[in-house]
């Protein structure tokens, strides 16, 4: 079954992409739209079906080189699971909608057929994107980790007539760059490490590798630490993390429902997932996971801040969406990786539909983008006004404080938040603190966009809004179907994802505790109290299992999808978290949406006053804590003038000049040369013979083996 | 030393009898041959050629083809002469091998006979 | 005796064949008799090249070692037979239409087949000679061929008289080498010439000999005779000289060098190496500057030797291997060229002006096709057929220490890669000219496609020929 979920959208691509010529383009589309909806429905079967056991399913010897010999196998785990369910199920709604949201599209010319190809490219991008899901190697995740690059490079310039997409497409694919080099350094140094780039065996070496030094540019480094560090610059760049989020706003220049798909809810979620799958690494990397939290903190802070003033409605999104991906890496980086895919689950959700109907709202206002333009537009489409609600309730986390009732963002959130505070650590702390003054402009700009949008009196072009039109079913129905993920996901999977221990290590696979304590009793007989305590009682502080031993008891990394090392309580302080630490976000959530109320709906005056005022500070956000402009000076420029320099003195003068003075000017010479002496005179020949005997004849005189 | 001017002594008298010979040859053509001259027969004969002219000038190329067959049967009879010595020590290989090499020339005699390559005109 | 016999069978046959045809052909029709001989003789050689390739095992010698015949002669053998038989097919229908079908032709051809299967068979120094020069004789008549032409006869007079020099040479070789050895068996030279003790004389004698066969082999600077005899005789002879006189003169020289100087190859490596890097650059830059393809071929073929004495000069087995399918290959595309060139005309009058190919792939893709491949396989641009064959005796040469030599050829064969690529470049993209005349006879047109297949399908295990060379190596180099 799981070849069928990986392969079909494959298959899909090809037949639409080649074959929509024999079969005509709408037939193409249907063909990859219906092998996504099938791919769809075996995951989610799967995943219902999945009963936490690690499977490991070949499909091809891949690999055999040397001492590198590695198959190409599904690694069927929870995190595999819950991605597949993801990525097809979002993947196969995006594909539903663009039949309605590319039907016409201004950027063609009339009779050009790009549908078949915008098929194609989802359909191709979904499978190499469940490649990476599914991988059981570094190499083989390295390999669908590309094809998400090169997937969405070729859907940002998806318009390629429009000179700012191929720009952005190409932006996209050279910063991506830069986290890939890291990535493939990691990988490098596994592989350098252990000989191996099979998971398993890199698991169960995390321990060992905890105590390892390597020397990597001329510095002493802890391996486990450089490597893990290596992977996460990876995961930064396609997650869109701080110094390297740069591409991520631009990349809206893609069409709608690709921002979607590709840059909401899953590919630049595949950075959470590395992290989450390198999880018996990270474990071991306490100077590595320091970076993820401190990073993910500061995205999510710095993203929030630039979210705030935003016009462009699909901008504002990006911006939270960057802002969200740093929530899932504290999450990731404190250690409670579940909670990091809880909110990377329920993200998918309300994310994809945020963007839908924005796609919606766009394709309503005909391709205006700017929420200047906009207003008052629940009137005109009801239903995307609805869904988009239902989207930022979600976002900014609305619910029952105290209780597990709410929408999914509320859940998923808070867990993330309450992590932060469990760290019990600076950088726990500094990302708590971050997080919750990110959560108050979340709600502000979330609201703001809401209000912007569909409140208040018509602004813009009057035309436009004349003319703005519920979208067709195609675009409404998997919108309906986001808005049930985004109001129950978070409250039905709850339990399984930050509910109590014993529960979530059933979810995910973790080989059972008792096991482990048996060790830990014969080991050291006065902990059985202890663990017995622990057992039953998840959310009891579990930190006397702990104490070291149990990783001495021989228990190794890998046995499930997700490790937390025995001295990570995390999850278990995150539970205990004073009642002011739980309702931190919720309040956040309020001021946010009163702030944005009083500015957008009250008075409207003030936010150009606030502008006027704090004239700098507006400006730094606007433009994006000038980073674009700083990689320009910092690094963009530099690197065309080398090129430029290179190009023209090395390329033009050196390379061309020397070949060129030897193939036009050398060479003829001596070509010249021979013509002469083909003089055509048997007495010249005969003397070319007899002087060539001379020569011979006096060489082996000289340097012959006579004596 | 005695002996050996005496091995040379033959050839001294060889030597004598040449000269003699000689100078009784020029001698009778002076005292019995008749006297005619005219310009034809006092110049210097040189195969049909002018003695002193330009050494590039043309001739006929069927002089070669006759000095070239000349040279073949002249070299054949030069390689039959020591096979003829040697008979008897030879034997049946030495033999046939001269027969081989005669019908090799017989063949090429053959064909230029019917090429016409003997006929002056 | 009659076991010698048995082995100089093939050889007997053929001279026998020859001199029964001349008196059949001389004493009937004459000249109507030569389209039937030119067929007959072609079949001749195609049936004795089965014979050897087929019946020949292991290693005879015969006459007291004068004449050997192990896998090395065989090797050599068939590849000049099966090509001497190829041009004759290919040349007759041009020979017909020009009136130059002349019954001795394909005789001549026959006696000069005659002497190439003696040189390479050679174990002794007079039998070299001899062999070489029924070869050489047959050779410098059929090049003025064309009576009435004065460059025909002009190239057969300079090929005389420059061959007479190398001639001489070589036979001065031979008798120094008799002299200083005591011997002209080879046996007995390579007893003479070992590597502890090698007289000057002998030495000498090497450097005369190889300075003899480099003319045959036409390696610079004993190369001048050949553009212009290329140019000046009947193409058909043009296409004969490339093909099986190179063959049997690089399979004489590889039997010299071996058999006479085996122990001493550090010696004549030097030497072949040098004529050898000579060769190449000068086939490849000299014919930057030639318009003329038969004179462009004679190029070509100097630079070719000099990659095939690249095999030579390493001196070790895998060497000579490497030389034996060079040039196995060589012949291969040269065969298939000159078809093409053989088929040049328009209007019913020769062409061999490369400006004549101008646009030539609009009017006859399929040819231009094949001539691609084959001009691309002469320049060695993998993955076609020709790339292997100097892949080889670069790895020969780099194999034997001798990785500058392998530089020079590399870099040899990019500057070569020009003037191949011209003829391509014309025949694509050149401007539009008066066209050739499409006809072109079905025997050329055969070997032309035939030869550009053999360069595409051939890569995948060149038709199993480095079985029988490496065979041929191993019976040459002891």
């Amino acid at each position: 079954m799981e070849p069928i979920i990986l392969f079909a959208p494959l298959i899909g691509a090809i037949l639409c992409g080649f074959g929509w010529r024999l079969i005509g383009e709408f037939a193409a589309q249907w063909v990859a739209t219906f092998l996504l909806f099938l791919s769809c429905v075996l995951s989610w079967i799967v995943f219902f079906g999945f009963d936490g056991e690690t499977q490991q399913i070949q499909i091809l010897r891949f690999i055999e080189s040397g001492s590198l010999s590695t198959d190409w196998s599904i690694r069927l785990d929870r995190l595999t699971a819950i991605m597949l369910v993801v990525v097809t199920t979002v993947s196969a709604l995006v594909h539903l909608y663009s039949f309605g949201y590319m039907d016409h599209d201004e950027n063609f010319r009339e009779g050009e057929s790009y549908k078949p190809r915008f098929f194609a490219y989802l359909s191709f991008f979904t499978f190499a994107m469940l490649m990476l899901v599914t991988s059981d190697n570094l190499v083989q995740m390295f390999f669908g980790w590309e094809g998400v690059g090169v997937a969405s490079y070729l859907l940002i310039g998806f318009y390629f007539r429009k000179p700012s997409a191929n720009v952005a497409a190409i932006k996209a694919f050279i910063v991506n760059r830069v986290g890939d080099f890291g990535f493939a350094l990691g990988i490098f140094a596994l592989f350098f490490l252990t000989d191996s780039i099979d998971l398993d065996i890199i698991f169960q070496a995390a321990p060992e590798l905890a105590q390892t030094q390597i020397t990597f540019l001329w510095t002493d480094w802890n391996a486990a630490n450089l490597a893990a560090f290596l992977l996460f610059i990876g995961a930064m760049g396609k997650s869109a993390q701080l110094f390297l989020h740069t591409w991520l706003p631009d990349a809206m220049e893609g069409p709608t429902p690709v921002s979607a798909l590709i840059h909401a809810a899953t590919m630049v979620t595949a950075g959470v997932f590395l992290v989450c799958r390198m999880s018996p690494l990270m474990e071991f990397a306490p100077g590595a996971q320091t970076a993820v939290v401190v990073i993910g903190a500061t995205t999510a802070f710095f993203a929030a801040t630039v979210g705030l003033v935003q016009n462009d409605i699909k901008r504002v999104i990006a911006y939270s969406t960057c802002s969200q991906l740093g929530y899932m890496f504290v999450a990731a980086g404190v250690g409670v990786y579940s909670a990091a895919m809880f909110h990377l689950f329920t993200h998918a959700f309300f994310k994809a539909m945020l963007f839908l109907g924005a796609g919606s709202v766009i394709h309503a206002m005909h391709h205006e983008q700017d929420m200047r333009n906009y207003g008052g537009l629940r009137h005109k489409i009801p239903r995307t006004f609805w869904a988009m609600m239902i989207g930022t309730l979600a976002i900014t986390g609305v619910g029952i404080p105290l209780t597990h009732i709410g929408f999914a963002g509320f859940l998923s959130k808070d867990a993330i938040v309450e992590s932060a505070w469990g760290a019990m650590s600076g950088p726990g702390t500094y990302a708590f603190w971050l997080l919750v003054i990110a959560a108050v402009f979340t709600s502000f700009y979330s609201w703001r966009l809401i209000f912007l949008t569909f409140y208040g009196e018509p602004r813009g072009d009057r035309h436009a809004h004349e003319h703005a039109h519920e979208s067709p079913m195609t675009m409404l129905v998997p919108l309906g179907v986001l808005a049930l993920g985004s109001v129950f996901a978070g409250m039905i999977w709850f339990n399984q994802f930050f509910g109590d221990h014993d529960t979530v290590n059933k979810f995910y696979g973790v080989p059972s505790h008792h096991a482990e304590e048996t060790h830990a009793q014969r080991a050291l007989p006065g902990a059985a109290f202890a663990a017995n305590e622990d057992d039953g009682h998840g959310e009891a502080k579990a930190d006397d299992h702990g104490e070291g031993h149990a990783a001495e008891a021989g228990w190794t990394p890998g046995g499930g999808a997700v490790y937390t090392h025995p001295d990570n309580h995390v999850m278990d302080e995150a539970h205990h978290a004073p009642k002011w630490v739980k309702v931190a976000p919720f309040i956040a959530m309020l001021i946010g949406f009163g702030v944005a109320y009083l500015f957008y709906i009250r008075r409207p005056d003030l936010p150009g006053k606030l502008a006027e005022n704090q004239r700098p500070l507006y400006l730094f956000l606007l433009n994006k804590w000038y980073f674009d402009e700083i990689f320009d000076a910092a690094f963009v420029r530099p690197a065309k003038w080398l090129g430029g320099a290179l190009w023209r003195r090395g390329d033009l003068g050196t390379i061309d000049g020397g070949i060129n003075g030897l193939a036009m000017g050398i060479v003829p010479f001596f070509t010249r040369l021979a013509g002469r002496a083909q003089s055509g005179y048997i007495f010249t020949y005969a003397f070319a013979m007899v002087i060539g005997i001379v020569i011979l004849v006096t060489w082996m005189t000289l340097s012959g083996g006579a004596e | 030393m005695e002996s050996l001017a005496a091995d040379y002594l033959p050839i001294l008298i060889f030597l004598g009898l040449a000269i003699g010979l000689g100078l009784v040859l020029i001698l009778a053509a002076a005292v019995l041959a008749v006297r005619n001259p005219d310009p034809e027969k006092v110049s210097a004969y040189e195969c049909g050629f002018n003695a002193f002219d330009d050494a590039r000038m043309k001739f006929d190329v069927r002089f070669y083809l006759v000095a070239i067959l000349f040279i073949i049967f002249d070299l054949e009879v030069a390689f039959l002469f020591p096979w003829a010595v040697a008979f008897a020590d030879v034997g049946i290989v030495g033999f046939w091998s001269m027969m081989v090499f005669l019908a090799v020339l017989t063949v090429g005699f053959a064909y230029e006979w019917k090429k016409g390559a003997l006929e002056w005109e | 005796m009659s076991a010698d016999l048995t082995i100089l069978l093939p050889e007997i046959v053929l001279a026998v064949y020859a001199m029964a045809a001349l008196l059949f052909g001389v004493y009937t029709t004459k000249d109507k008799t030569a389209p039937m001989l030119t067929w007959g003789t072609a079949g001749i050689f195609a049936v004795l090249a089965f014979w050897i390739g087929f019946n020949g095992e292991g290693t005879n010698a015969a006459l007291g070692g004068m004449f050997v015949d192990d896998g090395f002669s065989r090797f050599a053998k068939v590849v000049i037979l099966i090509s001497a038989a190829a041009v004759l097919v290919m040349s007759e229908s041009y020979m017909a239409k020009r009136n130059l079908l002349r019954f001795e032709y394909p005789l001549l051809i026959a006696l000069a087949a005659t002497g190439m299967m003696v040189m390479v068979s050679a174990g002794d120094l007079i039998v070299l000679y001899m062999g070489l020069e029924l070869q050489s004789l047959s050779l410098y008549v059929v090049a003025s061929l064309r009576r009435d032409s004065v460059k025909s006869t002009e190239a057969g007079l300079k090929y005389f008289v420059l061959g007479a020099l190398s001639s001489g040479l070589l036979l001065y070789g031979c008798s120094l080498t008799y002299g200083y050895a005591g011997t002209t068996m080879f046996e007995g030279v390579i007893a003479a010439a070992n590597a502890e003790h090698i007289s000057l004389g002998l030495l000498f004698g090497l450097v005369f000999i190889v300075a003899g066969l480099a003319f045959k082999v036409s390696a610079a600077p004993f190369h001048m005779w050949t553009p212009d005899v290329y140019e000046g005789s009947p193409t058909p002879v043009t296409a004969f000289f490339a093909t099986a006189p190179k063959m049997a003169a690089m399979g004489l020289f590889a039997r010299v060098v071996h058999d006479a100087f085996g122990n001493v190859t550090a010696d004549w490596g030097q030497i072949v190496a040098f004529l050898s890097v000579a060769s190449m650059f000068l086939g490849a830059v000299a014919a930057i500057g030639q318009r003329d393809i038969k004179r462009l071929m004679a190029y070509s073929s100097i630079a070719h030797m000099g990659f095939a004495l690249m095999g030579l000069a390493s001196g070790t087995a895998f060497g000579v291997q490497a030389m034996l399918v060079y040039m196995a290959i060589y012949v291969t595309m040269n065969v298939g060229t000159f078809a093409f060139i053989l088929s040049m005309e328009r209007d019913g009058q020769v062409v061999t002006d490369i400006g004549a190919l101008n646009l030539y792939s609009k009017h006859e893709p399929l040819k231009a096709l094949a001539v691609l491949i084959l001009m691309f396989s002469l320049a060695g641009v993998p993955p076609l057929v020709g790339f292997f064959g100097k892949f080889y005796v670069l790895q020969a040469a780099v194999q034997a220490d001798m990785a500058w030599l392998a530089v020079a050829g590399v870099i040899a064969s990019v500057i070569g890669a020009f003037y191949y690529l011209r003829i391509v470049y014309y025949m694509y993209f050149g401007e539009e000219t008066e066209a050739l005349d499409p006809a072109m006879a079905p025997a050329q047109w055969v070997f032309l496609m035939a030869s550009a297949a053999i360069m595409v399908f051939g890569v995948i295990n060149l038709f199993g020929i480095e079985g029988p060379a490496v065979a041929a190596a191993a019976a040459l180099v002891n």
